[in-house]
């Protein structure tokens, strides 16, 4: 407390400083008068009496000094005089300073840039919530899995039971979690926006309240009758609806269906999710009029509801946790069929759903602790350059310890210096980390139904704040520390030999830190660029070139399947006719994308002793054609069996061929379905590929026809696929005007979905590692640049003595190369260990390459060696005449 | 210079001062060095600048607080006051320093004795 007032005192000193002066003044003087006049009355001179005065009063001067840091922290004019000279220092050194600056704020930058992926996924609250601090996600866990597999988003049937029971909870709420694509019959034309379904209770349960109108409430939310309203999002209302003040009331025409707009969400309000930025909200309970399955309130496997609660008060996350264990065990026991073994697990609600946000935290503090790392090289620049400009500078620092400046004093004067060109490298930095970030979302695929907002909020600028500071006192601190041990009187009597030994061993421990940082940097970044390589040339089984698809659902229309089929048998018919197109097929889903069906498959119906998991994809006639699947044996589907729910023939890859029958002919062979009563034949094999991820192992894939209303149209051309899409759309468009296609691409621009998780680490470490090796060889040049100037004198003496230049550049290069050889052995140690860290990111390659970090050696040797050789050149130029004068 | 005079000891101004606001109410910078003067009987050398460094402490520190007024001789002057706080920290800081006085005197009378 007693300091907390005191500081209170100084800082209203600091602001009234002048005032404080001048009455204080005022005070002195009127004391003076009255001893004087005492002295007067004691009968002295008046000249006598106001030096008796004087003296008893004592010096004026030093109290009123004192008075002042009294009622200052420091004086500022002490800070600013220090600030106004070390900004004149650095213009003096303008060029040098300009390239410090430089390394730290891209290392700065890059830091602040991740920092703000970091703030975006996981520390800002959703905008525009204001209960998100008493929200808890409940998710259901498997107890017989691990992993992100093993936690299911709710069903209908167990969300009802959660919310209804829940006592520690004063309600729960439930949204659908995918991004779903609905069409809007804008005035006769399709336009695919998103939407989300959401409980009644959702928005009251967040403290979301309507700009316009009102939100939705649990009276449109009953499941016997759910009304048909819709909340708008603000940006779709002022995007596409020119923020129209009369929308409440009025109908929009949703998949078909009528919805009248009852209200508009806040501005910025996007929901709970990251990444999802729906256009418009409807009541959970008018699934049906979206999904069109009618079933999906009442199944008890059907697992797509994010759950959350709001915690009653008095209750904490623990108190919830118990409790959601005990509904769990009681669902438990009424449903066995599809409880067993599913437990309800709590966490605290942020964006990024609780399961995944170890992943996301892993990531990004793996790419944190790497650009840390360039930062620490770039300090290791900035401390080297200051220390050897502190030796420079030992005879200004004798003068100043000679005129009386503490140690203390001398520190200051020298932090106050690199804390400068922190806070410069730091404002770059954050102008750089906005470029940064924004270049980061541009290798977002296109296909990736995802918005992320990363906004420089105040947490990312105190971030760089802090950086910039930490950053400013650790390269500052060591050569301040130096620079003000200085021992006046040897450095004055122009022994200017100074330093020695101890600096240079400093110099040469900063600079073994860098190279082995570097090394470990490099030797990332060198793995994650070639697994990128790999991963470009890993053959996912069909071709990545003249290729064009586009996916269409007439299912949200509430088309009738004969409508469906013919619809899609129109537009085959068309699209077969487009210049170019020479072979078109259907397919439920693309492999390598975000859905996935799957099923166990065994050779006998029933109970197989050991069935197994494939894939499944739901294909039409000339599928294989179309991706360039190689048929390896047997046939194709005729349109007849790919129509036909009954036709009991399929098609498997090689991989679950060589599983189920080794050594045979898989062809004619039976197979048995997952859940089917019947086993069905195998027409044909066909070559494997990627289905999943590209890193993946042999995956078993089942091809079977019957799709569903929701296809992807492939088309494969004689030439670029780039001028195809255009007259798709266009296509489309002419079969059924009210039809939207979406996600309309060429193959290529498909592949950056999968191929995304290995661009970005292989663009960002690539960058780590380029940024290192700079920063590393200008360090190393600058430093045996520096040795070679300070040692021109000695140089010139053994030269003089008679050794020849080669013996000059093998001193000057045996110094680097120790330096080096030892700060690449350390590093190479380290690169072992932290190598294992990026093993999950790797495609085809492991994480200790042995030809990676051979290179790598090679590598920073040979920059170290280039760095080492140029100042050593001008060593050997030295001519011993002029160098022995200049003493 | 005739006999030397005891340097005030480090801290005990500000107790002094303390006790003469106490002791005489409100009072000006110049006031309060003449009561030191006055009561120390010439034993304390004193810079009477100090004073104001004492006060300034003390005054930081919520003890004490001031105001400007007219002084006897109708002067604009500075008048000092002490504050309930002040009091506590008066009557806290009078038992420390008698306590240890009288440890202090008890060592020394020890000494003569041995």
């Amino acid at each position: 407390m007693r300091w907390l007032r005191l500081w209170a005192a100084k800082a209203t000193g600091l602001l009234k400083g002048k005032r404080l002066d001048s009455e204080f003044e005022a005070e002195i003087e009127s004391h003076l008068h009255l001893l004087t006049e005492r002295y007067l009355r004691q009968g002295m001179s008046s000249a006598e009496a106001a030096t008796a005065a004087r003296r008893q009063f004592g010096n004026v001067a030093l109290l009123q000094q004192k008075q002042r840091a009294q009622w200052s922290f420091v004086s500022p004019a002490e800070w600013w005089g220090d600030t106004r000279f070390g900004l004149r220092m650095m213009r003096k050194k303008s060029r040098s300073n300009a390239a410090v600056v430089l390394a730290l704020a891209l290392g700065i930058g890059m830091n602040v840039a991740v920092f703000s992926f970091v703030n975006a996924l996981l520390l800002r609250p959703p905008a525009g919530v204001s209960a998100m601090g008493s929200l808890l996600e409940i998710w259901l866990h498997s107890r017989t899995s691990t992993g992100v597999q093993s936690y299911l988003p709710f069903t209908y049937p167990d969300y009802a039971y959660y919310r209804d029971q829940s006592r520690a909870l004063e309600g729960v709420l439930a949204f659908d979690g995918d991004g779903a694509p609905t069409i809007w019959n804008r005035s006769g034309e399709g336009q695919v926006i998103q939407r989300q379904l959401v409980s009644g209770n959702y928005f009251p349960l967040l403290g979301v309240h309507a700009t316009l109108g009102r939100v939705i409430s649990t009276g449109d939310d009953q499941p016997a009758s759910p009304h048909p309203v819709v909340v708008l999002s603000h940006s779709f209302w002022q995007r596409e609806l020119a923020s129209d003040p009369g929308i409440v009331g009025r109908t929009l025409v949703l998949n078909g269906a009528a919805f009248s707009v009852i209200g508009v969400a806040p501005p910025g309000f996007a929901g709970l999710l990251v990444g999802i930025a729906p256009d418009f909200w409807v009541p959970l309970t008018s699934q049906a009029q979206f999904t069109h399955d009618k079933e999906r309130l009442t199944n008890r496997n059907a697992y797509w509801l994010i759950v959350a609660g709001r915690m009653r008060t008095g209750v904490d996350a623990r108190k919830a946790q118990a409790e959601m264990h005990v509904l769990a065990h009681q669902r438990e026991l009424n449903y066995p069929d599809s409880n067993k073994n599913l437990d309800a697990i709590v966490y605290p609600a942020t964006l990024v759903p609780g399961p995944y946000r170890g992943y996301v935290s892993a990531f990004t503090g793996l790419l944190l602790a790497v650009f840390a790392l360039v930062l620490a090289i770039a300090c290791t620049n900035a401390a080297s350059l200051l220390l050897a400009r502190a030796t420079g500078r030992a005879r200004e620092m004798a003068i100043r310890s000679a005129l009386g400046a503490g140690r203390a004093r001398l520190i200051r004067q020298m932090l106050v210096e690199s804390l400068l060109l922190s806070a410069i490298a730091g404002m770059a930095g954050v102008m750089l980390a906005w470029w940064f970030a924004r270049l980061l979302l541009e290798l977002k695929p296109a296909s990736l139904p995802v918005t992320i907002e990363v906004p420089l909020d105040w947490r990312v600028l105190l971030f760089a704040l802090l950086v910039s500071l930490t950053t400013g006192i650790v390269f500052g601190l060591v050569p301040a520390l130096r620079s003000a041990a200085v021992n006046a009187a040897p450095v004055l009597k122009e022994e200017t030999q100074s330093g020695g030994l101890r600096k240079s061993r400093l110099r040469s421990l900063l600079l073994i830190g860098e190279i082995a940082a570097c090394v470990v940097l490099l030797a990332g970044a060198t793995l994650c660029v070639r697994s990128l390589m790999h991963a470009n040339s890993i053959d996912p089984g069909f071709d990545t070139q003249h290729i064009a698809v586009t996916t269409l659902d007439p299912g949200t229309l509430g088309y009738s399947p004969e409508k469906v089929d013919a619809f899609y048998r129109r537009l085959m018919g068309r699209v077969l006719a487009l210049p170019g197109v020479t072979a078109a097929s259907y397919v439920n889903h693309l492999p390598l994308g975000t859905s996935r069906e799957a099923t166990s498959v065994g050779r006998h119906v029933g109970h197989d002793p050991d069935p197994l998991l494939v894939n499944v994809f739901r294909v039409e006639p000339g599928y294989f054609s179309a991706m360039g699947t190689t048929l390896l044996s047997g046939r194709d589907f005729t349109q007849q069996e790919s129509d036909s729910p009954d036709a009991g023939v399929v098609i498997v890859n090689d991989v679950l061929a060589r599983k189920l029958w080794p050594g045979q002919n898989p062809v004619g062979k039976r197979i048995a379905l997952g859940g089917e009563k019947a086993t069905s034949e195998v027409i044909g094999v066909v070559k494997s590929g990627k289905y999943r991820t590209l890193g993946e192992g042999p995956v078993g894939v089942v091809f079977r026809g019957t799709l569903p209303p929701a296809r992807t149209l492939v088309l494969r051309t004689s030439g670029d696929a780039r001028p195809l899409l255009e007259e798709v759309r266009r296509t489309v468009q002419v079969v059924d005007p009210m039809m939207a296609a979406t996600g309309t691409q060429t193959i290529e621009e498909y592949m950056a979905l999968p191929l995304f998780p290995a661009r970005t680490t292989g663009l960002l470490l690539g960058a780590s590692g380029i940024l290192a090796v700079t920063l590393t060889a200008i360090g190393l040049f600058g430093v045996i640049a520096y040795v070679v100037s300070q040692r021109t004198h000695e140089i010139g003496v053994r030269m003089a003595l008679g050794a020849r230049p080669t013996d000059v550049l093998k001193i000057v290069m045996r110094q680097g190369m120790v330096v080096t050889s030892i700060g690449l052995c350390i590093g190479l140690a380290a690169a072992f260990g932290a190598a294992r860290l990026l093993a999950p990111l790797l495609y085809g390659i492991g994480a200790n390459d042995p030809a990676t970090l051979v290179g790598v050696a090679v590598g920073v040797t040979a920059v170290a060696i280039l760095a080492c050789y140029v100042p050593a050149r001008r060593a050997m130029r030295v001519d011993p005449a002029v160098a022995l004068r200049c003493e | 210079m005739g006999e030397k005079k005891s340097d005030v000891l480090q801290g005990t101004l500000d107790l002094m001062v303390l006790k003469t606001l106490h002791a005489m109410g409100p009072l000006h910078g110049f006031g309060i060095a003449r009561r030191i003067e006055q009561l120390s009987k010439d034993v304390l050398q004193l810079n009477e600048g100090t004073v104001y460094t004492s006060l300034l402490r003390l005054q930081q520190q919520g003890w004490i607080g001031s105001r400007w007024g007219t002084s006897e001789n109708n002067r604009k002057a500075r008048f000092y006051s002490i504050t309930r706080q002040g009091k506590k920290q008066l009557e806290l800081e009078t038992e420390n320093w008698e306590r240890i006085a009288a440890v202090i005197g008890r060592v020394l009378r020890l000494e003569r004795q041995g």
